[in-house]
């Protein structure tokens, strides 16, 4: 796995203050879409509108929130997560405020769902970005907690919603939530730029220190290492030039075995995702349940989803499943399917309690890892540009996905077969990553010991050309080799 | 309406059965022969107006008793928490009949003066209501609110025979009153961004002091070293 970070990442320490930034900025980012769904019928009344097109704003908000990823993977890559993080929030908060005062549904789709979208955007991926940087030993944990934010967010974010539509109406709420989405600017502060300490090892700091970093590579031992070095030196050199690249796409991660993997599966996987939660209240209701038990199954799905994201991160930290963590993702992937497949087989609120419970588990385990096997595939480095990358193209699966689901279930009436799709589309996905990642995995040992051989050829004085170097390491390989000819 | 009863241990032959309207007896009692092991009462009555509506009941001797509720068709749920709007905003409120209920004939809106309730005529005071009826929908405008517009609203589905109410309120608020957590929330952020950016400032030179001192120690222990790499630097 890619971890050639150039540097050695804290671990801990002020990186403990990140992980609890990006925890609000992931939770506004999943949840605030969600819960504005309360307002929705004050707003239809208020503007005289069908519910379809009020329905509208949720899916503008969406897609502006997807369509926005490249965009802040570029701005991340060039300017940090700070800036950008501080950016999104003032303009969720200002969207906010001027559709308080909105004359018209445009009004509301432009800033809730255009400019709201986008900010979301601008908080989300900057955040899981800086987690990579500051941890790389207790990053599934640190994962696994931020994401975290998302349920802990919507549990409370309802709530709150349904108290100030009772006490302000929609518009003196939407300028409240302004306020309140500025917190987002605080969990902004908090993401410091990473110190990036200069270690044995050299590393990717800009060129002025080139000079003693080099010489001191000479000068230490560093023989075994040699290799390793080259090619940390190599990837920091590209990730400098990528700053030009990335401007627009970096096409090369469409040539990344793990990047397509990924993405493939996560395509099939996204269209059975969120529908299952989105009409488990509706399906409820369907089977006589009530109305308040019903709206019960999405609090113990949200409770549990709540502590298993960051047992899930702990799990994942653990020696024995960190090196193999893909597999760990695809069966997590393969559970969804599984409880869905199960889910019409039993009846009655107490089977629905139980497939709340065991799919509150699944979905906890999937979104606590979803980024995280994205970071260990891709790295640190390229995670800004993947995840981007990502979330433009899933953005179809995931807003089709609930509209297909329930055309199904319109055209057959049964609510059964929307489940078996959901299962199917998630059982699929979760084999096809565990026969891949297997090939994978293979193939990224063959790599490596291909690379431990170079470096022990190099170790036995056997000159090696390698391509597109300085000329400092250069004559400094070759003066070691030529040492240890001499002696 | 009509009246089935399978009688009870003591199968009588004949028993006295008698209808009854809102407790008071009507009609003349009848004496009801029991056939294929069942009393029937039938009773028709004609709906004239309002006045034939109410509780009907049919009772059998002094032991079986059925209830029926004669009524115009009444509202569902109508939102009982009140409607928030603000000075100077318009307000939308809505009543409806939902399926399979029959569709009134016409919709009438009301306003609350105490106990009494005073027809709102859209058609006189245009720019301040407007009344729009569809069906078994109907939703009234209220522009330009003031506090006097506040209190309660009935919506009235008229039938021939009676009319059904519902009842809706709305408080009437100032911008002001969402203003105040607005700005204690954006005063919340602003200290909070500054007191963290501002130990950060700190922290930065204090490391910056902390590793200028380790960085003239190493400059100490390299010597030659050092400034070799600026001469290549330079060149």
């Amino acid at each position: 796995t890619p971890a050639n970070l150039g540097y050695t990442p804290p671990d801990g320490g002020w990186g403990w203050a990140v992980v609890f930034g990006a925890f609000i900025c992931i939770g506004f980012s999943y949840a605030f879409p969600k819960s504005l769904t309360i307002y929705f019928k004050a707003i239809q009344e208020y503007f005289s509108v069908s519910y379809s097109e009020i329905a509208w704003v949720s899916s503008i908000m969406l897609a502006a929130m997807y369509a926005g990823g490249p965009v802040s993977s570029i701005l991340v890559n060039r300017y940090g997560s700070r800036p950008v993080v501080m950016l999104g929030g003032l303009m969720v908060g200002i969207a906010m405020v001027t559709a308080s005062f909105g004359k018209s549904i445009m009004h509301i789709y432009l800033c809730v769902g255009v400019i709201g979208g986008f900010g979301l955007a601008f908080n989300l991926q900057p955040a899981l970005t800086i987690i990579g940087t500051y941890f790389h030993v207790k990053r599934p944990l640190a994962n696994g907690l931020a994401m975290t934010g998302s349920p802990v967010f919507l549990s409370t974010l309802a709530p709150l919603n349904q108290f100030l539509l009772d006490s302000f109406g929609w518009r003196g709420s939407f300028l409240i939530l302004g306020s309140f989405t500025l917190n987002c600017c605080v969990a902004g502060a908090l993401m410091r730029p990473v110190h990036k300490q200069i270690k044995p090892k050299p590393n990717a700091e800009p060129p002025k220190s080139n000079g003693p970093a080099h010489e001191k590579a000479a000068t230490e031992d560093t023989h075994a290492q040699s290799a390793g070095l080259l090619a940390e030196q190599e990837q920091s050199r590209s990730s400098r030039s990528q700053g030009c690249a990335s401007k627009f796409v970096d096409w090369s991660l469409f040539r990344h075995r793990g990047f397509m993997i990924y993405l493939v599966g996560n395509v099939i996987m996204f269209f059975g995702f969120f529908a299952p939660v989105v009409f488990l209240a509706p399906y409820a209701k369907h089977q006589g349940i009530d109305e308040y038990s019903a709206a019960f199954l999405l609090s113990i799905l949200a409770l549990v989803d709540m502590f298993v994201r960051p047992g899930t991160g702990l799990i994942a930290n653990t020696k024995w499943i960190r090196p193999r963590i893909q597999y760990f993702f695809s069966l997590a992937v393969a559970y969804n399917g599984v409880c869905h497949l199960l889910c019409p087989l039993v009846p009655g609120y107490v089977g629905l309690v139980l497939y709340a419970v065991f799919f509150g588990v699944a979905f906890g385990m999937v979104s606590s890892l979803l980024f995280e096997v994205l970071m260990d595939l891709v790295g640190a480095h390229r995670f800004s540009t993947a995840v981007g990358l990502c979330t433009i193209i899933e953005c179809g699966p995931v807003l089709l996905g609930p509209p297909i689901s329930g055309a199904l279930v319109d055209i057959y009436g049964d609510y059964k077969y929307m489940y078996y799709a959901c299962g199917v589309m998630m059982l699929v996905p979760g084999i096809f990553f565990l026969i891949m990642h297997y090939y994978n995995y293979k193939k990224l040992d063959e790599e490596e010991r291909k690379r431990q051989s170079e470096a022990m050829r190099m170790r036995s004085g056997l000159s090696v050309r390698v391509e597109g170097e300085e000329e400092h390491v250069k004559m400094s390989q070759v003066d070691e080799t030529a040492d240890e000819a001499d002696g | 309406m009509e009246c089935t009863w399978t009688g009870n241990q003591n199968k009588l032959p004949n028993i006295t059965g008698y209808w009854k309207k809102d407790g008071n007896e009507i009609d003349s009692r009848l004496t009801v022969p029991l056939e294929n092991e069942q009393y029937n009462l039938k009773g028709v009555f004609d709906i004239v107006g309002e006045e034939s509506l109410g509780n009907y009941s049919c009772v059998f001797g002094s032991e079986a008793k059925i209830e029926f509720v004669l009524a115009a068709p009444q509202m569902g749920e109508v939102r009982d928490k009140p409607i928030v709007s603000y000075a100077g905003d318009s307000v939308v409120i809505a009543c409806k009949m939902e399926e399979p209920k029959p569709k009134p004939s016409t919709w009438h809106w009301y306003k609350a003066n105490g106990t009494d309730k005073a027809l709102i005529d859209a058609a006189a005071e245009p720019h301040r209501y407007q009344i729009h009826s569809e069906g078994g929908k109907s939703t009234l405008t209220v522009r330009n609110l003031t506090q006097a517009d506040a209190g309660f609203y009935y919506c009235g589905a008229v039938y021939l025979i009676s009319t059904s109410l519902g009842r809706l309120e709305v408080r009437v608020i100032t911008f002001l009153e969402p203003l105040k957590p607005f700005i204690a929330i954006v005063v919340e952020v602003l200290v909070l961004v500054a007191v963290i950016l501002l130990y950060e400032r700190k922290s930065k030179k204090k490391s910056i002091t902390g590793s200028q001192k380790t960085k003239k120690e190493k400059r100490e222990n390299s010597g030659g070293e050092e400034s070799s790499s600026v001469r290549q630097r330079k060149v």
